[in-house]
C-alpha cells in the first residue's frame, strides 16, 4: 500500500488519551481499545497530530526500534484498524524532540487490541464475557 | 407489533416517557432509596423487582442536603395505558449509534433486543421509564444491581461515574480493583471483607473527582462462583440453600460479611489491577498507567450503555490522578488481604518511590 503524505484521525470516533507519553485509543462506534508500544504511541501522536509520513520517516532514521519498512507496516496496520485515514491537509512539521524521543523507544512498533468486552462479543453484563446472549452488533430484520 | 428504527428512536423514547407519567397514578408500588445525592424512586409493580429494590442497595444514612429527587417507572402492559413494548426495526443496531441518535435528543437510553426490554431516561428531569413486556420480562442481571443504567446516566450527567471496579479500604483510606471479569476482583474483595478491611462494594461503585478520588457504595450485592464460595470459607458461614443466579453464581449481600457497617466514602490512593498469579503468597508491583487504564475502563465503558466518550476521558482523569499497580494474588484470602492492607498503610512512601506522581 503506498503511503500518503500525511494521515489524520479516521473519524470523529477515534478518541485517545495519553499516559506518561503512553497513548491508549477507544473506537467509540466498536468499544474497542488500542494500546501502544512505547515507539508506537510515538508515531501515533507523530501521525495523528498531522505530522507528515517522510518527516516521520526522517525523524526515525536513527531508531534502532523503528525501521523504514517496520514503519510502514505500522502505519498500514493502523490504518487498517480504522485508527488513521489518509488526509489532504498541509503536512506538519515533527515537534523537535522526536528522533531523540524515537531513538530512545526501547519497544518495536506495535499496537494491540483489546476487544474482549467490544460491542461485537460482550454486551452485558458482566463477568461472563465467554458467554454471548445473543447481541450482535448487526440484527437482522425477520 | 410497531417496529422502531434510528430515526423513529427519539420520538419512541418521548412515547414512553409520556406513556409511563400519564400512568403515574396507576403502578402498585413506590420504592423510594436514598442515595448520595439523589433520591431515587421506583414506580413498578409487585414481584421480584420489587424485593430487589428494597434489599440490592446501600442507603446513604443521615439527612444529605438537598438530595435530588428522580422518578423511575417500570411498566408493562396492564399497568394503565402502558403499550406493550416495540422491536428494533432497522437491519442494522450499534450501541453507539442508538446512544448517539438519543443524546442528540437529549436523551438517554438502552435496548436489550431478546426481550424488547426498553430503558429511556430524560436527564434534564430525572425521569426515566423501563419498558417490558410483563413484570418478569426483563434480562436477568437487573435484579442484582436494579436500575443500575439510570444511575449510570444521572450520575454521568453530574460529572461523575458508576465504575466497574472493587474497593477495600482501612479507615477510610482505599484501593480501587480494576479489571475484567475473572481477573479476581471480587474474591479480593470478599477475601478483604473476612479477614477486617471495608468495602463500599464490587461490580459497581460511585466514583467522584471533586475532591481527589471518592468511592461511595450504591449496591449491596456480592456474587461468588461455587469454587470460590467454598475456598473463601461463605459455604460454613453463609450456608448453601439459597438459589444461585443466572450465572451459576452465589449471591449474598455485603453486610453478611462486612466487618463493620459499610463507610459512607472511601478516599481512592491507588488504582490495583488484579492477576490470579498463581504463586503462594501475593505481590504488588507498579503497572504503567496505560495498561491499568486499559484494565479500569474497557469494562466500565462496555458494561455501561452510552456515556463512552465521557466514561473515556472520567477514567483517564482517575488513572492520572492514581499510583497504578499490579496485584498478583496469593491463594490465601487472610494473606492477600494482610498484603493490601499493608501497602495501604505506607501509601504514601510506596506512591512517592514507585511513580513520579502525576
Amino acid at each position: 500500500m503506498p503511503l500518503s503524505e500525511v494521515y489524520a484521525v479516521a473519524s470523529k470516533d477515534i478518541v485517545f488519551e495519553s499516559f506518561d507519553g503512553e497513548a491508549v485509543v477507544l473506537d467509540l462506534s466498536t468499544g474497542r481499545y488500542f494500546g501502544f508500544s512505547d515507539s508506537g504511541s510515538k508515531v501515533w501522536q507523530a501521525l495523528s497530530s498531522g505530522v507528515g509520513t517522510e518527516a516521520l520517516i526522517l525523524s526515525a532514521a536513527g531508531a534502532a526500534m523503528v525501521g523504514a519498512d517496520a514503519l510502514e507496516a505500522f502505519i498500514a496496520r493502523l490504518v487498517e484498524l480504522g485508527l488513521l485515514a489518509p488526509s489532504s491537509a498541509t503536512p506538519l512539521p515533527p515537534p523537535d524532540d522526536l528522533p531523540a524521543a524515537l531513538a530512545a523507544a526501547s519497544e518495536p512498533l506495535d499496537v494491540s487490541v483489546h476487544d474482549d468486552l467490544a460491542d461485537l462479543i460482550t454486551v452485558d453484563p458482566i463477568h461472563e464475557v465467554e458467554e454471548p446472549l445473543g447481541w450482535p452488533a448487526v440484527k437482522q430484520v425477520p | 407489533m410497531p417496529r422502531v428504527t434510528l430515526d423513529t428512536l427519539p420520538d419512541y423514547a418521548r412515547f414512553l416517557l409520556a406513556a409511563a407519567e400519564s400512568a403515574a397514578g396507576r403502578f402498585p408500588v413506590r420504592r423510594t432509596v436514598r442515595l448520595p445525592g439523589l433520591d431515587l424512586t421506583a414506580h413498578l409493580d409487585a414481584g421480584a423487582l420489587a424485593d430487589a429494590m428494597g434489599e440490592a442497595f446501600i442507603e446513604t444514612s443521615g439527612d444529605p442536603p438537598d438530595p435530588r429527587q428522580c422518578h423511575i417507572f417500570i411498566g408493562h402492559p396492564g399497568i394503565g395505558d402502558m403499550p406493550a413494548p416495540a422491536s428494533w426495526g432497522d437491519a442494522r443496531f450499534t450501541e453507539h449509534g442508538f446512544a448517539q441518535k438519543l443524546a442528540e435528543a437529549g436523551l438517554r437510553g438502552h435496548h436489550f433486543h431478546d426481550l424488547d426490554f426498553w430503558q429511556v431516561y430524560d436527564p434534564g428531569r430525572r425521569v426515566g421509564v423501563q419498558l417490558m413486556r410483563s413484570a418478569d420480562a426483563y434480562p436477568p442481571w437487573e435484579q442484582g444491581a436494579p436500575l443500575r443504567a439510570f444511575l449510570h446516566w444521572e450520575y454521568a450527567a453530574r460529572g461523575m461515574r458508576l465504575a466497574h471496579a472493587g474497593t477495600l479500604g482501612v479507615e477510610g483510606k482505599g484501593v480501587l480493583l480494576a479489571g475484567a471479569g475473572g481477573a479476581g476482583k471480587s474474591g479480593t474483595v470478599v477475601a478483604g471483607l473476612l479477614n477486617g478491611l471495608d468495602s463500599v462494594g464490587d461490580d459497581y461503585v460511585l466514583i467522584d473527582l471533586g475532591n481527589g478520588v471518592t468511592a461511595r457504595p450504591l449496591f449491596s450485592v456480592l456474587k461468588q462462583d461455587p469454587k470460590g464460595f467454598a475456598r473463601l470459607g461463605l459455604e460454613r458461614r453463609l450456608g448453601t440453600d439459597r438459589p444461585l443466579n443466572w450465572q451459576g453464581k452465589h449471591v449474598f449481600h455485603i453486610t453478611e460479611i462486612a466487618p463493620r457497617p459499610i463507610p459512607a466514602t472511601l478516599d481512592i490512593l491507588m488504582l490495583m489491577v488484579p492477576h490470579i498469579g498463581g504463586g503462594e503468597t501475593s505481590s504488588i508491583v507498579p503497572i504503567s498507567r496505560k495498561d491499568a487504564m486499559i484494565a479500569l475502563a474497557s469494562s466500565g465503558i462496555a458494561q455501561m450503555p452510552g456515556e463512552r466518550e465521557s466514561g473515556f476521558r472520567f477514567f483517564s482523569d482517575v488513572t492520572r490522578l492514581l499510583p497504578c499497580y499490579r496485584l498478583f494474588l496469593g491463594t490465601h484470602p487472610e494473606e492477600i488481604a494482610g498484603t493490601i492492607a499493608d501497602f495501604l498503610a505506607r501509601a504514601p512512601d510506596e506512591a512517592e518511590r514507585d511513580h513520579a506522581g502525576p
